[in-house]
């Protein structure tokens, strides 16, 4: 039984790691004289982002606003739908296949298909990662309800509870680890949602700009563009990341 | 009766010198054993019996090469233990057959680690699979077998080739008690044919009576070995001995050292009372 | 995120006939309340097609939307072959040892995180918009959840399984491909099915922004004429395509279970 790596080389290393690729292609770029709509360098990159920052803020926040609209939505319906399925075993009996087959197809293919229905307006954007979200937290939190401890749930039928009393006071509780590691899935979803729909039809935000900046080989402002919207996913991210650990204290009492 | 401790320092085959192992998690230190001192003579069949978490698996770890000591010195045929040799065969308490291998492949694995001639071992894996009974299951596969009957190729793979001492880490405690005495039945049995040197970690009181030549009780951690007990029985034991009341009287012995050795293991070792070296435990014997 | 857990139930009954009726049911009064509801109540075309009309539309353009279903099938197939060559072998090369595994699994598992779509138009910058950068840019795509998964895979193998081979004093080579690499199947395997699936998206969104070829190509060009029944019938033989792809990869890995000889119940990702 070895102790606990230090902290110095768990954290430490792989940020060393970064910072030596980062360098490594600085020197690859300007040793090779790689022109910069082919790949620029870090610097230049780094350059163009804090010359754009306000630009590119507001794309950014255009794209951002959008994908948080969307995960609150995922989470929030995922988290009902599941809880409704759990009451109705009826229901889950109609519409379990089609989630599970729902899942096994590439729904980003029904991009143009929400674009078609809803218009070129942010509504659509929304939509259409809304529904890429939903079904990772549907389905975790669903296994969650229904794999809730067989001898609390036991329990429960001993005191007469009703199958509501048992959803809310044991069923809910136990899924919410399933929920919350779902979430992170959906916060993740729901950049790439927006980024999708936004390739498809926008004329703002970090998905525009980097798809606009294309044709025009203006590769420096797509490198920009990917490093915020690297940000913004990050944020997202590590935000529903802490909640979830704040969540897991909560629940094993740690 | 003589006592456990072989009376020429040469016949011991294992040595185990004031070890101590110590963990440092950088979180905090644990003294998992304070002291361990013993020998074991050659064909000799030691049982180190403790409550669970006491280190007497990381004891025998150290003896086995995979794990390193903290102080102290294990010599096991004159040569200190730095690293695991093939000589020195080891039994864990997960079988950790390989599943997509059959019961025979899973036999001569150690033959292709070492790479040695699959001809020259065929035989003797044939030989060793008869003994613990499992002829005609040569060709099934793991998951086909109980639990009872996997430890039994983990045991053929043991012996295979051939190592001078084997060292077993509670290899029946994931066993129903069923059939974990038959096991220990099978093990007495094998004892007959292959007598090896054994170093058997156990938390059963019984099973450790039952197989071995002595027992070293240990304590709580930071561990120590209280007692080194003489089982007077005469081989080649059956299990109906486990009925005699010598049989009783020893375990219950052991039960009352353990329970000594719950408190005791919190104190400062150094300001015990009197510890008895080896005790003898007379009986008729069989 | 990887779990190789055992496997958990949603439903708690055994199978009845309700569980396999009733969704069929519901199928079927969906389909017939879709096409009798736009006979009644016509909706723009644009929009949306009765049944009726998607499979005209299959039947008499059948050969153009084969060619274009053959360009997506076979450009997924090879992106996931290529992906799962590149992630397995990164994944094993990152657990040579301890200090490369710590200096690189933290940055492959946090490209993960990152929306990786958005770097779609950067290859098609760089290799065009022909099959290349959609091949390439699906290959991206998909071999980081493989490659994931496989360091996690060989990075956990079983304790006593490893302390047996040290105990038969077996070289590290010995050790892997005994013990390490057979243990990290289920693992791989978890992490096959997610890279099935970024393969796809690579591709679908590749065929997006490219918009030459492929059915993708076929749901923008529909979309952007105006007409849904060939977008609807491109989405339909995607659904189907990816069903079939899954299965594959499913059967695929029951014989695998078959060779290894113990069930691996591998959830996947979350």
């Amino acid at each position: 039984m070895r102790g606990r790596p230090q902290l110095s080389r768990t954290v430490g290393l792989p940020i060393a790691t970064a910072v030596m690729l980062c360098v490594l292609w600085q020197i690859i770029v300007t040793a090779n004289g790689i022109p910069e709509y082919i790949l620029p360098a870090p610097f230049d990159v780094g350059r163009t982002l804090l010359a754009s920052l306000p630009n590119l803020l507001a794309h950014a926040s255009i794209s951002g606003t959008e994908a948080v609209a969307a995960f609150l939505l995922a989470t929030l319906l995922g988290f009902v739908a599941a809880a409704v399925l759990t009451y109705s075993p009826l229901l889950r009996d109609i519409f379990y296949p089609a989630i599970v087959g729902f899942q096994l197809i590439p729904k980003v293919a029904l991009a143009p298909l929400f674009i078609v229905w809803l218009g070129t307006e942010s509504a659509s954007r929304i939509t259409f990662a809304t529904f890429l979200s939903f079904f990772p937290v549907l389905i975790s939190t669903l296994t969650g309800l229904q794999n809730a401890d067989p001898t609390a749930v036991r329990l429960c039928r001993s005191l007469t509870a009703s199958d509501w009393q048992t959803l809310v006071s044991v069923r809910i509780p136990f899924s919410l680890p399933y929920f919350l590691s779902a979430t992170k899935v959906a916060a993740t979803l729901a950049v790439t949602g927006i980024v999708v729909a936004e390739f498809i039809t926008a004329n703002a935000g970090l998905g525009f700009l980097i798809l606009s900046s294309g044709p025009r080989m203006e590769t420096l402002t797509i490198f920009a563009a990917i490093f915020m919207l690297c940000i913004v996913g990050l944020s997202l991210y590590g935000t529903v990341a802490l909640l979830e650990r704040a969540g897991r204290r909560w629940f094993t009492g740690a | 009766m003589t006592s456990g401790v072989p009376s020429d320092p040469d016949a011991a085959f294992v040595r185990v010198n004031d070890v101590a192992k110590i963990y440092d998690t950088g979180k905090m230190t644990i003294e998992a054993i304070a002291k361990a001192d013993f020998e074991v003579a050659k064909g000799q069949f030691v049982a180190v019996l403790g409550p669970s978490g006491c280190g007497k698996s990381t004891l025998l770890m150290m003896c086995a090469g995979l794990e390193s000591i903290t102080t102290g010195t294990i010599m096991i045929a004159g040569q200190p233990m730095r690293g695991p040799r093939t000589s020195v065969g080891v039994m864990f308490q997960d079988s950790m057959l390989l599943p997509w291998k059959n019961v025979l492949e899973n036999v001569l694995f150690p033959i292709r680690i070492l790479r040695r001639p699959r001809s020259e071992y065929i035989d003797r894996a044939h030989a060793l699979i008869e003994l613990v009974g499992l002829t005609g299951f040569e060709d099934k596969r793991p998951h086909e077998l109980s639990g009872g009957m996997r430890q039994r190729v983990a045991i053929c793979r043991a012996l295979i080739y051939d190592p001078d001492i084997l060292l077993m880490d509670e290899p029946f405690s994931a066993l129903d008690a069923i059939t974990r005495d038959e096991m220990n039945d099978a093990l007495l049995d094998i004892w007959q044919r292959y007598t090896k040197t054994a170093l058997f970690v156990t938390h059963s009181i019984r099973e450790a009576v039952l197989l071995a030549d002595r027992v070293l009780v240990m304590t709580n951690r930071p561990s120590t070995i209280i007692e080194d007990v003489t089982i007077p029985f005469v081989r080649p034991r059956t299990n109906e001995i486990s009925e005699t009341p010598e049989f009783m009287q020893i375990c219950s012995y052991l039960r009352s050292l353990i329970e000594q050795g719950h408190g005791r293991g919190r104190q400062n070792p150094g300001t015990r009372a009197t510890v008895r070296k080896s005790r003898v435990v007379q009986g008729t014997g069989r | 995120m990887v779990t190789k857990g055992s496997s958990l139930q949603v439903f708690s009954r055994p199978l009845g006939a309700r569980r396999v009726v009733a969704p069929v049911i519901f199928a079927l009064a969906f389909f017939i309340v879709w096409e009798v509801w736009l006979r009644f109540l016509p909706m723009s075309r644009a929009v949306i097609a009765p049944p009726s009309a998607i499979y005209t539309t299959i039947v008499n353009a059948f050969p153009i939307l084969m060619k274009h279903t053959l360009s997506t099938l076979v450009e997924i197939m090879i992106g996931f072959m290529s992906a799962s060559a590149v992630g397995i072998a990164l994944g094993a090369a990152i657990t040579l040892s301890t200090s490369i595994r710590q200096a690189f699994y933290p940055n492959i598992v946090g490209f993960q995180l990152i929306p990786k779509v958005a770097v779609a138009p950067l290859f098609v910058v760089w290799l065009g918009v022909g099959s290349p950068s959609r091949l390439a840019f699906s290959v991206f795509m998909a071999f980081f959840p493989i490659a994931v998964a496989t360091a996690t895979g060989l990075a956990n193998t079983k304790g006593d399984a490893v302390r047996l081979c040290r105990s038969l004093t077996a070289t590290n080579w010995q050790t892997f491909t005994s013990v390490r690499l057979p243990f990290a199947i289920p693992f791989v395997f978890a992490g096959l099915k997610v890279g099935l699936t970024m393969a796809m998206i690579g591709i679908i969104v590749g065929e997006f922004i490219t918009g030459q070829e492929g059915l993708g190509y076929v749901i923008m060009f529909a979309s952007s004429a105006g007409e849904s029944a060939p977008l609807y019938a491109a989405l339909l033989i995607l659904a189907t395509m990816g069903l079939g792809l899954y299965s594959c990869l499913l059967l695929v890995e029951v014989a695998v279970q078959r060779w290894y000889g113990a069930p691996f119940s591998s959830e996947g990702f979350a």
